[in-house]
Order: structure tokens, then C-alpha cells, then sequence
């Protein structure tokens, strides 16, 4: 597994996760669900549509609201999380999250003029 | 009083009046057994009827002929020109019926009609026959008003018609607009006047009374109520007090008279010229419009401070009408007082003055006059066509004024790049735009000027060198002053810079301190001071800006002020953004 630390990570929404299988991504949506055993939840991004998280350790705390995660996708489409953090709602303001959404298909539509796979120097 | 022809009269009285040339005159008294007259006069070639008694106290006579004339002071004199006595003195029992003294004047004037005679009605009603169909009922301003000439049987002539070259006329108009009494004291005395606007069908004019005919008519006048008045003093309109469409405007004298008049059915209510609030954009600055709209939003009063150190209450509500386009209105004192905005009403405003501030926008003056749901017909239609459609339109301000929250349907957005591109600011007329942009560079030197401590007086003072401080505006001196800032910055974007003078307000925001403060700190710690201008450089807002081609001894260059900063709306510029990204694809 790429080290998720030391290369771009492309921001993606649920419907490309199985675009980029095996690559580290970030992926920013509202938590819906925590499984009982807190080492996975689901969560829905702008459009609405489904993606599950699963955690190497379990959770230690209550997650809720948007929160960002940045992990590696695998090949059943479902996130491996190697970092993720909450965007605070009650501080500032809230995160529109179809707002972003509409921003990540301009990101993705019009790649050229958004060259962000500049892998950084080792 | 041609009706006098072939009216029975009798004669109450005659008094015979030596003249010390020339022959005695007869006066008389006639009666029609409800009122006497006594300005009847036998002409000469009759008075050897009255010499030698034929016409006597209470004989009854039919006046013949007759002819009317109207004296300077305004009275009228019937000298009787062929007379037939029916029943001599002896032969009339006594006096008939119980006449009262008839008082010329309260006669309404009428149209000169070739009246059948009519024995004037005891609550003295117009003596006319047809045209005009007059109520029957006594009207109450009668007892009100002293007359100050004689009714009179002028003719009622068209507003559109006055001239100052005719003197006996008597319009009969509808009191538009009346003005409250103004006084004024200068160096030749006081005075009072107060003015009004009247309407006919043919059009409209202005009437102004001074002093003594403030006394006399303005509790009289009812705006919206009919007038007959007559004997008014024609002069070429003075077009920086009024708007209406006359190259004539009327004085009330000590002739006029002004009587109230009972039948309304022709008169209109107003003459208004209504403009197209988006062909506002077509007038000049400082142009007197009309205009009707229907009052979408009002916003709360507020009391402001005049130079003249005034206070008034001043309110502000935005207008649309069919045009789709919004403009801002604004309405100050009494007016801005009793507006009710509440469900959204037509409001009409004749004579309101066209700003070009924000763009354009609309202030009611002391003359204008501002009315709410009118009945007239173009209030209907609008009020058909925003029940139906109209409220769903965000509609397009003229005004920019608020650009609410980063901007609503309104704001004009550009780019830096844009506003050279487009040659803005190059027409005869400032253009406003917004745009994002971050500040490149702060002129710390001369930000801050001495100003005039005075409140409302901004401007420089000269520094005395003596502990005094000069104000050539005031003209006054002082021993202190405020400091203000005027800020030159540089903003740039992109695509492109620009150099913009910041006011004391929007300065104030960019630096983050005020304006008093920041003048003591250059004053005592010049280091904290550049902090100060540190800090604020490469910050990014929303500018409000306003650029216009200024020309200074064959100079021309592009002035942009800024009107107003505002922090990012980052959501709001996102959309904006996406919005624009996916426009431009799709072309």
C-alpha cells in the first residue's frame, strides 16, 4: 500500500471510489451509521450516495456531522481510513456539502486545468 | 347678469344721487321677493321716470334692457337701460315677500350660459342652466369663506389656457397637492407662503400664496377637494420649483378668490406622466419623475442629521413596476413617517427627483406628492399584474446599493481585468461593479488627514500654528480637529491591479482600527502604526467599487473609489464560480 502520507490524494466522492482502487484518496461525507463494533460506519457524501469507512482500531469516540477521511480505497470499493478528522458544525460556518460536491465534478471534469498529480519529490 | 332681462323686479328703494357735474343719477334697490340688490342704476334717458315719480318705492317693473358693468374694486352695477313699470307704487300693497340683502360674491362662478332666469336660491347655488349639473345642496364652505370679490359670471377656462395677458378667468381644478406654510426671515423682512398644485382636464399648475393669502385660503384648501378660483396673477413658471407641465405658475393676490366647488365629475384626480422605473436609467441625474410601482419592501425609519444640523426621519422601501426592474425610493419627514408599507401596496410619487446614487434611485421632495393604492388605472393593472406574476420576480435593482451578503440577483461582478477591458467608468455617467480582490499595497503616508471637528463638516483644516485650527467651510476657527483617513491602496485580482482611495469607513474596516486611534499611534509609535498597515496588507474582500473618468487640465484619468468592503463569502463565491465555470463550458 502507497504511503497515503507522502502522495496526493484525490478527492472523490462515493460514485468514484471503484475508479481508484488500490489509490489513496480523501473523501469528505456525513456520517449516517456506526457499526456496533465501531471499526467501520457509513457515510453519505453530497450527492447523497453511500461509502463505508472501515478503522484498523475502533472508534473511541461518538462521530457524527461531516467528517473527512483519508484513507485507501479497496477493491470492493469500500475506504481502508489511515487518518480522518470532523468538520466541526458548531464552530464557524457549517459545511455545505453539496456545495462541495459541485465543486469536486468541476475539479475532476476539468482535470487539466486542476494538476494536482505532481507527486512530490522524494 | 344677463338673466335680468325680462325679470320682474320691484323697487324697494331709490336714492338720488347729485353729481356736481352732469345730471343726478337714480340708485336703486330692486327686490325679486327673495333678495334685494342695490346696484341698480337708472341709466340717464330714464330719469325722468324716477323724477317724476313713475318709478317709485315698491312699484313692480320689468328691466328691459340692461347692462352690466363690473367696477375696478370688483362690484358690480346694473344701470338699467329701458325699463316698463307693470304696477305703479300705488298700486303694490307693501312690500313683497321678505327680501334679505343679497351678498354678491358667494356666488359660485359658472360657465356663461344663456341661463333662463333663475331667482338665485336662498343657499346661493351657481346660477346656471344646463351644462354643468350642480348639487342642490348647500355647500358648506360657504359660511366660511368671506368673500372678497363678487362671484362674478366669468367664464370657467382650462387650466392649459392661463396666461398672464387675461385677467378674468375662473378655473375650476382639483387641489393636487398643498404644501405646508413655510416662513422665512432675511434681511427684507419675513414672510410666509405656502403652495399647491392644481389639475384640470386640461392640465396642471402651480399656486403659491404669500403672507396675507396664507391667511386667507390655506386652511380653506383641501387637497383631493374641487376649487373654482379666478383672479390669480399669471407669471412664467419658475421650473426649479416645480415639475409640472405649464410655462406658466399662478400668485394668489388680494383679488383672488377661491370658492369651493361641489361637482367633481370631471375633474381628475391627478395628472401624472408616469416613466418606466428601467427607463430611469435613460434620465438625467436631478430629473423630477413620476412614477408608480408596487412597494415590495420597506425598511425601518431612521432619523438622520441634517448639515443644517436638522433632525429628520428618513425611510427607505424598493419599488418595481411591469418593467421588472426594482428601484430604490426614498422618503423623508412626515411622509417617511405615516408610510405604511404592509402588503405590499401601489405607491405612486409624483415629482420625485432621480438621483444617480447607487446608479439610480428616487427621493421625494418637499414638493412631491407621494400616494398609496391611487385610484387610478394604471394602479390597477399593476396591482393585476404583481398579483399574477409580478411577486415571483426577483427583479433587477437600479439601485446598487445593498449588495446583501456578497451579492444578490443584482450585483454587477467583475474582475479587474474587466473594468479596463470594458472601458468602465468611461460614459458620462460612474459605473458601479464588485468584484473579489486582495490588497497588495497600503500608502501609510497621508492616510490620515486633519478634518473639521465640526459634526457633518469634513472638511480639511488649516493649521494655524497658533493652537488653532481653521475651517474655511465653517469659517470658523478651532482649537482642535478630528482625523479621517483617506486610504490609497493598490487591489488586485488574477488577472489584473488597480488603485482605488479608500473613505474613512471602508478604511477603517481594512485596517481594522479607527480612525482617531490610528492618528494617535502615528502620532506616539510610528512602529505600531506600520503594524498597523502590515496586518492589513494581503487580505482578500469583497469591493464595492465606483470608477469614473475624471479630467484634471487635459488629463484623463479613471478614478476608483471604493464604497464598500466586505469579508469573502466563500459559499456564496463558490457558487458563483461553479456557475460561471459550467457557462463558460457549455459555450
Amino acid at each position: 500500500m502507497a504511503n497515503v502520507y507522502e502522495s496526493p490524494k484525490a478527492r472523490v466522492n462515493s460514485s468514484m471510489l471503484p475508479q481508484y482502487a488500490g489509490r489513496p484518496v480523501c473523501l469528505v461525507g456525513r456520517v449516517e451509521k456506526v457499526h456496533p463494533t465501531g471499526k467501520s460506519f457509513f457515510v453519505s457524501d453530497g450527492e447523497g450516495k453511500p461509502a463505508t469507512v472501515e478503522l484498523n482500531e475502533p472508534l473511541e469516540e461518538e462521530l457524527s456531522g461531516v467528517i473527512e477521511v483519508v484513507g485507501t480505497v479497496t477493491n470492493k470499493g469500500t475506504v481502508i481510513a489511515t487518518t480522518y478528522h470532523i468538520l466541526r458544525e458548531d464552530k464557524g460556518t457549517s459545511f455545505d456539502l453539496e456545495l462541495y460536491n459541485e465543486a469536486l465534478k468541476i475539479v475532476h471534469d476539468f482535470s487539466q486545468y486542476y494538476p494536482f498529480e505532481v507527486s512530490m519529490s522524494a | 347678469m344677463d338673466c335680468l332681462d325680462l325679470l320682474p323686479l320691484f323697487v324697494t328703494n331709490i336714492r338720488k344721487i347729485e353729481s356736481g357735474s352732469g345730471p343726478a343719477r337714480f340708485r336703486l334697490m330692486m327686490s325679486d321677493g327673495l333678495h334685494t340688490m342695490s346696484a341698480f342704476m337708472l341709466s340717464t334717458q330714464l330719469n325722468p321716470m324716477a323724477e317724476q315719480n313713475l318709478v317709485a318705492p315698491n312699484c313692480v317693473c320689468l328691466i328691459k334692457k340692461n347692462v352690466t358693468n363690473v367696477l375696478k374694486d370688483g362690484r358690480r352695477v346694473v344701470i338699467i337701460l329701458d325699463m316698463e313699470v307693470l304696477r305703479p307704487a300705488e298700486e303694490v300693497p307693501g312690500k313683497i315677500g321678505d327680501p334679505t340683502p343679497y351678498v354678491e360674491g358667494e356666488l359660485c362662478q359658472t360657465k356663461v350660459a344663456p341661463a333662463p332666469p333663475s331667482a338665485p336660491s336662498r343657499t346661493l347655488q351657481p346660477q346656471n342652466g344646463h351644462s354643468i349639473p350642480v348639487s342642490k345642496g348647500p355647500s358648506r364652505d360657504f359660511a366660511k369663506k368671506a368673500p372678497s370679490t363678487p362671484g362674478g359670471s366669468s367664464k370657467v377656462v382650462p387650466i392649459a389656457s392661463l396666461n398672464p395677458y387675461q385677467s378674468k378667468w375662473t378655473v375650476r381644478a382639483r387641489v393636487t397637492n398643498k404644501s405646508g406654510i413655510r416662513t422665512w426671515s432675511n434681511s427684507r423682512g419675513d414672510g410666509k407662503l405656502f403652495s399647491m398644485e392644481i389639475v384640470d382636464e386640461s392640465g396642471e399648475i402651480r399656486v403659491t400664496g404669500f403672507n396675507q393669502e396664507v391667511d386667507k385660503f390655506f386652511s380653506l384648501i383641501e387637497p383631493g377637494k374641487v376649487y373654482y378660483i379666478s383672479k390669480g396673477t399669471l407669471k412664467i413658471a419658475n421650473k426649479q420649483y416645480t415639475s409640472l407641465k405649464n410655462d406658466y405658475e399662478m400668485t394668489l393676490n388680494g383679488e383672488s378668490t377661491i370658492i369651493p366647488c361641489e361637482d367633481t365629475q370631471d375633474v381628475p384626480m391627478v395628472q401624472c406622466n408616469f416613466v418606466s422605473i428601467s427607463d430611469l436609467e435613460t434620465r438625467d441625474k436631478d430629473a423630477i419623475v413620476d412614477v408608480i410601482g408596487v412597494c415590495r419592501s420597506v425598511e425601518d425609519i431612521t432619523r438622520i442629521t441634517t448639515k443644517s444640523s436638522r433632525e429628520v426621519s428618513k425611510r427607505t422601501l424598493s419599488l418595481m413596476d411591469m418593467s421588472g426592474k426594482v428601484i430604490t425610493v426614498t422618503l423623508w419627514g412626515e411622509e417617511a413617517e405615516k408610510f405604511d408599507g404592509t402588503g405590499q401596496p401601489i405607491m405612486a410619487i409624483k415629482g420625485a427627483r432621480l438621483s444617480d446614487f447607487g446608479g439610480r434611485s428616487l427621493s421625494a421632495l418637499f414638493s412631491s406628492t407621494v400616494m398609496i393604492n391611487p385610484d387610478i388605472p394604471e394602479a390597477y393593472k399593476l396591482r393585476g399584474w404583481y398579483d399574477k406574476e409580478g411577486h415571483a420576480l426577483d427583479g433587477q435593482s437600479m439601485t446598487e446599493l445593498k449588495s446583501g451578503g456578497g451579492g444578490g440577483v443584482n450585483t454587477n461582478w467583475k474582475t479587474l481585468m474587466d473594468v479596463k477591458m470594458e472601458h468602465l467608468g468611461h460614459g458620462d455617467k460612474a459605473d458601479y461593479f464588485s468584484c473579489v480582490a486582495t490588497i497588495v499595497y497600503l500608502k501609510k503616508e497621508n492616510s490620515l488627514y486633519q478634518a473639521c471637528p465640526s459634526q457633518d463638516c469634513n472638511k480639511k483644516v488649516v493649521d494655524q500654528h497658533n493652537g488653532m485650527f481653521r475651517c474655511e467651510k465653517c469659517d470658523k476657527e478651532f482649537p482642535n480637529f478630528k482625523y479621517r483617513l483617506i486610504l490609497s491602496a493598490n487591489i488586485a485580482d488574477f488577472g489584473d491591479n488597480q488603485w482605488v482611495t479608500c473613505f474613512q469607513e471602508s478604511a477603517e474596516t481594512i485596517l481594522g482600527q479607527n480612525a482617531a486611534y490610528l492618528g494617535q499611534l502615528k502620532d506616539s509609535n510610528e512602529a505600531a502604526f506600520e503594524e498597523v498597515f502590515q496586518q492589513a496588507n494581503f487580505k482578500t474582500y469583497i469591493f464595492r467599487n465606483r470608477v469614473k473618468l475624471e479630467t484634471y487640465n487635459d488629463e484623463s484619468r479613471i478614478k476608483a473609489t471604493v464604497m464598500d468592503v466586505k469579508p469573502v463569502d466563500h459559499k456564496e463565491y463558490s457558487k458563483r464560480l461553479i456557475m460561471n465555470i459550467r457557462k463558460l463550458s457549455a459555450q
